[in-house]
């Protein structure tokens, strides 16, 4: 695994022209290309799929991209027409959007301010608490279906919005993450800012949310991903359209669609692509959130 | 909640005079902001997070139905784990021992106690034999559809985390090179891992259909073998790769006799997770390799360069290098990757849920996955909330036993 190129420091590489082509490198680079493929098939595979007509996808099948029969003739883009009319697409993405944003929202509310008393605010109990808190962490999210089905459904929230997005309006995480952050917003700065007559919830919101907003979008970011990739709650919590969204969607068009394959692949693609977009627009801080939640995790 | 945040002017909290007095009203007034501040928190956790863990408790003592249903003590307990208590204790006290067995040899690698270390052994061993006998007599008299859901669950687990681990490292390395492109090789690597779940689920369950013209099967006709059931394939691998029956033969020899309790459960074990579940498997690496490199390469990039420099110098080779520095340095990532994908494994939902086939279904649900059907199907909520507690009792364990045992092994950089 020595290479020495790679030893060679970050500022006199870029003066360098382009690394030398060694065997070794060009191996590496083709055993990358390798594995990024079998990464990438299986959406090319439900790209080509969805656009495939339902006797091609019986007939025209190869499992690697390179192939002709892997690519359909003629596009047929009416597929996508036909799996948005045939199941209610746009209300479960319209409940996805909405449910995904109420929580993210409410979890950026909640957290920021108990983060903010952890990291800024000594007082007692606040170990024990933080602790606590943060043992919930452990608990994994079967123990929760039955007590939390129970209590939503005696609050009327049965498939409700409320029952979607209460239940998870505060993350103990998501306090530990930010708490770690506003904690090394530097004193001065808050005494001064409290010199001037700034509350609490002053200094919190003019100072040190505008400093820590890398780990805010963080939080906001995982949160909505978090929920709208959700299935198990809503499978439980929801009983009609009203407020299903897209994953429990998806999986009951799946039965619905019953050996059509390209209505499915049409479905995953229509429930892959604002998460695409998504990652396309922001990738840098996508792979920074996912990054610093893992290793502070 | 505003009123309570008002903060303190003091100009200089450093006068003496009435100083203790101002600093203990300053302090209860922080107080009271603090709680102000962490309340909506602290109250939407309390009450669907913490107090939900107490109600399971008390849920699963009645055979609640929908509304509500008769109590009945334990008896959810003694549906799930049998009725004999002896089986029970001998396992945990057979866990206890393998655990404390551990610990000792652990203990005794300091030349001063090597009796410790002999005792620790001689503990483990007895441990590991009372398991392997106690477990299948637990098993017999338990529910055995929970009891395959746990198996199912620790082959999923063995078969998932260690390979990510190691794909994930050797990725990460690749992708820490001066390699062309390797921004686009990065962005690639995590598609799977950010696309929604039942979206690519659904992709794997067309890929591993059993249908002869099925990616899969495709594949292996180019290497000759005939087309499989994949996803529906509720049979074990072992028999599958071996031949009928060579996995169990190996482990009940006794001909004629019918095979005890002890040797049918292992025989079990033996014939290995079931096909559909290691297409699953398939399902899991592809998406948590590059997520696991990307932790990697976090914990690559914050190894000083020096280190390895300075080994250079010192003559040190390339293997050398990675065995001593980059692995320990890497120990704090590996031990979070490992727990938690761990407790990912006991959590796993949402693919089991897709890929699932009532077909296979014994060979590919989970713990979650049984828990969530007692409830979803079977209406059963005092049962499930009962098997959710034991779950909830073993994920426990393993974090403690993670914490104690995995973390002293690690190596925090500085």
């Amino acid at each position: 695994m020595g290479n020495e190129e790679g030893r060679v420091p970050e500022a006199l590489a870029a003066a360098l022209p382009r690394p030398r082509l060694t065997p070794a490198r060009a191996a590496l680079v083709a055993l990358l290309a390798v594995g990024g493929l079998v990464a990438v098939s299986p959406f090319l595979y439900m790209a080509s799929t969805s656009l495939k007509s339902l006797a091609e996808t019986l007939t025209r099948v190869s499992p690697f991209p390179f192939q002709p029969d892997f690519w359909p003739k003629t596009p047929e883009w009416s597929n996508y027409a036909q799996a948005w009319t045939l199941a209610s697409f746009s209300r479960y993405l319209r409940n996805s959007l909405v449910t995904a944003a109420v929580t993210a929202a409410a979890v950026g509310g909640t957290s920021c301010l108990a983060a903010y008393a952890f990291a800024r605010i000594r007082f007692t109990g606040s170990r024990v608490l933080f602790s606590v808190l943060l043992a919930t962490l452990i608990i994994p999210e079967s123990v929760y279906l039955v007590p939390n089905f129970i209590l939503v459904s005696r609050l009327g929230w049965y498939d409700r919005l409320a029952g979607l997005t209460v239940p998870f309006a505060a993350n103990a995480f998501a306090i530990f993450l930010l708490r770690q952050f506003f904690a090394q917003v530097p004193r001065e700065i808050l005494e001064s800012a409290r010199m001037d007559g700034a509350g609490h919830l002053r200094s919190l919101f003019s100072m040190v949310v505008p400093l820590s907003s890398a780990p805010l979008f963080t939080v906001l970011f995982l949160t909505f991903l978090g929920s709208w990739n959700s299935l198990q709650w809503p499978l439980v919590a929801t009983r009609t359209a009203r407020w299903r969204p897209l994953t429990v969607g998806l999986t009951t068009f799946n039965s619905d669609a019953g050996p059509q394959n390209q209505l499915i692949m049409a479905g995953a693609v229509i429930a892959i692509i604002p998460v695409i977009v998504l990652y396309a627009l922001a990738q840098k801080q996508f792979t920074e959130a996912i990054a610093r939640t893992g290793i502070k995790g | 909640m505003a009123g309570a945040v008002h903060v303190e002017n003091e100009h200089s909290p450093r006068l003496p005079r009435g100083f203790e007095r101002g600093r203990a009203a300053r302090r209860r007034r922080d107080t009271a902001a603090a709680l102000a501040l962490v309340s909506p928190s602290v109250l939407l956790i309390g009450v669907f997070g913490i107090f939900p863990l107490f109600f399971t408790a008390y849920v699963s003592l009645f055979n609640w139905r929908l509304a509500g249903g008769r109590f009945l003590a334990l008896g959810n307990y003694a549906e799930l784990l049998g009725p004999g208590v002896l089986p029970l204790v001998g396992v945990v006290l057979s866990v206890g021992a393998i655990v404390a067995g551990a610990l000792l040899v652990r203990h005794g690698a300091d030349p001063s106690a090597r009796s410790r270390r002999w005792t620790g052994l001689a503990v483990l061993a007895a441990g590991a034999a009372s398991f392997v006998l106690v477990l299948p007599r637990l098993a017999a008299q338990g529910d055995s559809e929970v009891f395959d859901s746990f198996r199912v669950t620790v082959w999923y687990a063995l078969l998932t985390v260690p390979v990510q681990l190691v794909a994930g490292l050797a990725l990460a390395l690749a992708l820490t090179r001066k390699v062309r492109g390797r921004q686009l090789f990065r962005v690639v690597y995590l598609l799977p891992y950010v696309a929604p779940t039942v979206a690519t689920a659904a992709i794997f369950q067309l890929l591993f259909s059993l249908r002869p013209d099925s990616s899969a099967n495709q594949v292996l006709a180019l290497l000759g073998i005939h087309p499989l059931q994949w996803l529906q394939e509720p049979g074990g691998i072992v028999p599958l790769l071996f031949g009928g029956g060579a996995g169990a033969g190996a482990v009940a020899p006794a001909g004629g006799v019918a095979p005890g309790v002890v040797a049918s459960y292992w025989a079990q074990w033996a014939s290995g997770p079931s096909l559909a579940l290691v297409s699953i498997i398939f399902y899991s690496w592809w998406v948590f390799v590059g997520y696991y490199a990307l932790i990697y390469i976090n914990g690559l990039m914050a190894i000083p360069r020096q280190l390895y420099e300075a080994a250079e110098v010192d003559g040190a080779g390339p293997a050398r290098r990675f065995l001593s520095i980059t692995l320990p340095l890497l120990s704090p990532t590996t031990y979070f990757l490992t727990l938690l994908g761990v407790i990912g494994t006991f959590k796993a939902f949402t693919q089991l849920y897709v890929l699932r086939s009532p077909a296979a279904a014994a060979g590919t649900d989970t713990i979650s996955v049984e828990v969530f059907f007692t409830f979803f199907r079977k209406a059963r909520l005092g049962y499930a909330a009962a098997i959710s507690l034991v779950l909830f009792l073993i994920v426990l364990g393993l974090t403690l036993l993670q914490q104690r045992t995995l973390e002293r092994g690690v190596t925090y950089g500085e």
